[in-house]
């Protein structure tokens, strides 16, 4: 132990020696050794006395009482295990969930990047409204900000985001050593990592003086997850050659460990000097000369000792100065940087906060719920020891130091149930980790355990002390001593019956707010899934290709697409097969702006409609319903007229109660030419599966060549079985070309980002929590009820010698639940209301105050409480009168 | 001795002794029965020390550093603990003696003559 300044020993010792010098001077004086020895004690006083007052000034006084209590503490405990392990694992549950929920915040909310003062990144974007804003800029726009800007910027970089985040329809490959897979890339100017202040983990980065001239520098650095995973950690992969879209290039280094890129949702793979993007775009370097083409993220690090807001004056005036020259319209001129922190770029409403709001709400509610359990179980037993507390009063032991006694076994409860709270939250993370999103976009879906949650999860601890450990302290000191030592601590329970009695109504109440935010997610999920999506998602598989990754043009893409498809069509219990640009449902929509001859916008009126690029049969193998015109035909090729298939929204939007058939009209993307409707399908969900569907036309895979391009298989059987000839054919083809993704229409609708995966997410997260929360209310009535029982057999065994009909007894003790779940089904009610705003905004086709969940999951909760009340209410019919009476 | 002896013996006021022990000590170092048979002989045994009280005052007293301690051997060859002033003691000794004179003499005044002739 910590060294006392000095020993009792060595104070004893100077006693001793003090008593003998006494008795000698004594003895010297003329008494005899007996006198003499009772006359040194006699001067001396009380020996005992002093060594407990030389003891107690002890420094480390606190601390040895502190060791003595938690022993005593531990020893408490182990003599009764069934309560520590409920205890324990009820703090824990509630520890754990508060964990793994601030875990997936602190990632998607707070946690900075992982590059130096992260504080003083900036992204650059001009506001559209309070939510919208374009942070895309010209390479002209770049240069001009970053020369007039060095005021209040020590550094300015750009990017360019690759492949399908790029959102330009294609994807990028890798080639090493003759294989190529996705990768997603990031184009960066030279003084990009420098700015972020990061250094490789191993070779270089990317310099300062590359990624200025097109196609110059063809070097690629990995990123650390990258190059674990594909080359599975080899530091020989540097310096081998390589080629990006067929493009040779050298790796040169991995990004430091931890790093993903600007944002911590997506992980960039890939990054390649600004120059390289022409690995993309081919001969056009309209992204860095061009002053309407506006594909530059602009990042910056404001110089020291400028605030963010200082920097936002000082860009004002350079942003009114560029509106002008570069004539932008559409957005505000004042020019603003934004702190660059999770989760990263948003263009509009950001719904991270909500969420997180939400689900920490929840769980602060579960969490709220274990620690009143465990009060109450802690509760349960300080009355019940109130006797030995009396006794232990009476003996002398001071108050404060009783309580300290109480809150250390609290403590060592904690203690024991932190770490089981982070084992707890560990596999409830990878639980939720293990969410496969049906994406081909480089999600990280990880939330790693951390420092900042570990204190988190700590300090939840000495909060759950605090809560738990006063209330039943206060209460057992506060007693009465000769009343509890000559009651035996047994009739002076109404009060502490009544305390309990109330923390269950509110653990009932906390529970019933849980369960009908479940219930609310789970209805809303229904929906979802029953949504009419207006395509016929079974039996289809989907299987993504990008031919570009290894070099192909438009005319080897084609030529691949065409013979994909014909081999396809022909294979053994394919029904019908198409190809499709996007997937409904999918990562991305497409979406241009049109004008229609003889319609009039309205002021402010965007003219914007989604479109599809698709191949023939396409209809068939969805099962979309031509209600007009006709289908597309082989005959509609590049070269014949443009034609095109509407939604019926996009009917009825610009040519309303009119047939479309034969109407015309123009898209930005290809403005040279007139399409013309040749046909009109039924309405389809495209970006979620129960927005109000919005115009959409399709126009044939030969009048739009894209290289990403989904295969859409019908079988007549299950899907996946045809997945080993669909791939055998494809290999066959073109045996290098990687596959960007295999799955079936059903998995990629009902796990997809746009589909039904934050419904499920919702939904089970909700539902383990509620289940969470109904678990630790029914613990609480049981054990309540339980021991009332146990404290009124007594009483029970008179009433019943008395002439009491067990359905009395039955009563009295249901009457005592039904009166703790009547109170906790009310607060319930008005905290579920009160929850509900929070929830609104996530749920499809179900009001937050959705009477038919309220009243479902209010009875359920009420049978489940009747059932915990029922075990107890039953041992007390079963009462032996003669057995209660005679135990006193 | 008798209790009847005893009883009329003066009780040290508060926080005197420790101005007691600094002062015996001004003549070398002693021990703790030494120090309190000192206390108790300068007064003319009109002090009333119990030994037993002297040591939590003595152990104050080395926690500040006033005085320090020692195991040694007394006059009559028997091992013993003994207490040294330091210099610091030294300086608080006399600290403690002008506030205390002060403050007999000011008592003093106020009890005036009636003391005196009492």
């Amino acid at each position: 132990m910590f060294g006392r300044k000095r020993k009792l020993d060595d104070f004893s010792a100077e006693i001793e020696a003090h008593l003998k010098l006494e008795f000698e001077r004594q003895r010297a004086l003329g008494l005899s050794e007996e006198e003499a020895r009772a006359a040194a004690q006699r001067a001396f006083g009380n020996v005992m006395q002093a060594k407990e007052r030389f003891y107690e000034s002890g420094r480390w006084l606190w601390l040895d009482h502190f060791w003595q209590d938690v022993r005593y503490g531990a020893r408490t405990l182990r003599k009764s295990p069934g309560f520590t392990a409920v205890a324990v694992i009820t703090l824990a549950l509630g520890i754990g969930a508060n964990t793994a929920i601030f875990s997936m915040v602190d990632t998607l909310m707070f946690r900075p990047l992982p590059i130096g003062h992260p504080e003083e990144v900036v992204f650059l974007c001009l506001p559209r409204d309070a939510t919208h804003f374009d942070s895309g800029f010209s390479g002209p726009e770049f240069r001009q900000i970053r020369e007039q800007s060095s005021a209040v910027f020590s550094d300015v970089g750009a990017m360019i985001m690759g492949g399908l985040l790029g959102g330009i329809g294609r994807s990028d490959g890798l080639t090493v050593e003759g294989t190529t897979k996705p990768v997603q890339a990031l184009f960066v100017t030279g003084d990009f990592f420098q700015m972020l202040g990061i250094r490789p983990y191993l070779g270089r980065l990317i310099l300062p003086s590359e990624g200025k001239t097109p196609g110059a520098d063809p070097v690629v650095v990995l990123s650390y997850l990258y190059w674990k995973a594909r080359f599975q950690g080899d530091p020989g992969v540097i310096g081998k050659a390589a080629f990006v879209n067929g493009h040779p290039v050298t790796i040169v280094g991995v990004a430091p460990k931890g790093f993903l890129g600007p944002t911590p949702i997506f992980e960039m793979e890939a990054y390649l000097p600004l120059g390289m993007r022409t690995v993309e775009t081919g001969e056009d370097t309209a992204f860095l000369t061009d002053v309407s083409t506006r594909d530059l993220f602009i990042i910056g690090r404001v110089a020291r000792g400028v605030s963010i807001e200082g920097a936002n004056a000082v860009l004002g005036a350079l942003g009114q100065r560029l509106a002008k020259q570069y004539r932008r319209v559409g957005v505000s001129t004042l020019l603003q940087a934004k702190p660059l922190r999770p989760p990263g770029i948003i263009d509009g409403s950001n719904p991270f906060p909500a969420l997180a709001g939400l689900f920490l709400t929840l769980a602060g509610v579960v969490f709220g719920l274990a620690c009143l359990n465990v009060a109450n179980l802690s509760l349960v037993r300080a009355v019940g020891r109130g006797r030995e507390m009396a006794v232990r009063a009476a003996l002398g032991g001071k108050r404060a130091r009783l309580v300290r006694q109480l809150l250390s076994e609290t403590m060592l409860l904690a203690l024991l149930g932190t770490p089981a709270g982070i084992l707890a939250s560990t596999l409830a993370l990878r639980a939720i980790t293990s969410v496969a999103p049906a994406s081909d976009l480089p999600l990280v879906f990880e939330f790693p355990f951390n420092a900042r949650v570990f204190v988190f999860a700590l300090s939840i601890a000495i909060v759950a002390i605090a809560i738990v450990g006063i209330i039943p302290a206060v209460r057992a000191s506060s007693g009465n001593l000769s009343k509890i030592l000559h009651e035996g601590g047994r009739t002076s329970t109404a009060r502490s019956q009544r305390t309990r009695t109330a923390l269950v109504a509110v653990q009932v109440g906390g529970s019933l707010a849980l369960l009908i935010v479940a219930g609310l997610f789970a209805r809303s999920l229904k929906n979802a899934q029953h949504a009419d999506l207006g395509f016929d998602p079974r039996n289809v598989l989907n299987m993504s290709f990008d031919p570009a990754e290894i070099g192909y043009g438009q005319a080897q893409g084609a030529e691949f697409y065409n013979r994909l498809l014909t081999q396809v069509r022909g294979l053994p219990g394919v029904q019908s097969a198409s190809l499709a640009m996007v997937v409904p449902l999918g990562d991305t929509v497409q979406g241009d702006q049109v004008s229609v001859l003889g319609y009039v916008a309205q002021q402010g009126e965007q003219l914007r409609a989604e479109y599809n690029a698709v191949s023939t049969e396409y209809f068939k193998t969805m099962k979309i319903a031509v209600l007009r015109g006709r289908n597309f035909l082989d005959s509609d090729t590049e070269s014949s007229r443009r034609v095109a298939i509407v939604n019926e929204a996009m009917a009825e939007r610009f040519w309303p109660g009119a047939d479309p058939i034969g109407r015309t009209f123009k898209r930005d993307g290809d403005s040279a030419h007139i399409i013309e409707i040749i046909g009109e399908v039924r309405n389809s969900r495209t970006a979620d599966p129960y927005s109000p569907c919005g115009p959409l036309f399709y126009i044939p895979n030969t009048q739009c060549y894209s290289s990403v391009q989904t295969l859409q298989v019908r079988t007549a059987g299950e899907p996946q079985a045809a997945t080993p000839l669909v791939l055998a054919v494809a290999r066959g083809i073109a045996p290098t070309a990687p596959i960007l993704s295999v799955r079936t229409m059903t998995n990629a609708v009902s796990n997809g980002a746009n589909g039904l995966l934050f419904f499920h997410l919702g939904a089970e997260l909700t539902a383990a929590l509620g289940l969470l929360g109904l678990t630790l209310a029914v613990v609480g009535i049981y054990g309540v009820m339980a021991y009332a029982v146990g404290q009124r057999s007594q009483e029970i065994g008179v009433r019943i010698a008395l002439g009491a009909q067990s359905k009395n007894i039955l009563w009295m003790i249901s009457r005592q639940g039904l009166v703790i779940i009547g109170i906790g089904l009310g607060l319930g009610l008005l905290v579920a209301v009160g929850v509900g705003q929070l929830v609104g905004n996530f749920l499809v086709g179900v009001a937050p105050t959705d009477p038919f969940t309220y009243l479902g999951v209010s009875v359920l909760l009420s049978l489940v409480a009747l059932g915990a009340c029922f075990i107890p209410a039953r041992r007390a019919m079963r009462v032996d009168p003669m057995i209660a009476l005679r135990y006193e | 001795m008798s209790t009847q002896k005893d009883n009329e013996k003066l009780e040290l006021l508060q926080g005197t002794l420790d101005l007691l022990i600094l002062r015996t000590l001004i003549f070398g170092p002693h021990h703790g029965q030494g120090i309190a048979r000192a206390i108790q002989e300068t007064s003319d045994e009109e002090l009333l020390v119990e030994h037993g009280a002297l040591y939590p005052a003595l152990q104050r007293l080395e926690e500040r550093g006033w005085i320090s301690a020692k195991w040694g051997t007394s006059s009559n060859n028997r091992k013993a603990r003994f207490y040294t002033l330091t210099a610091a003691g030294h300086k608080q000794l006399v600290k403690e003696t002008t506030k205390w004179r002060r403050l007999a003499k000011a008592i003093a005044r106020i009890l005036g003559s009636e003391a005196a002739g009492g």
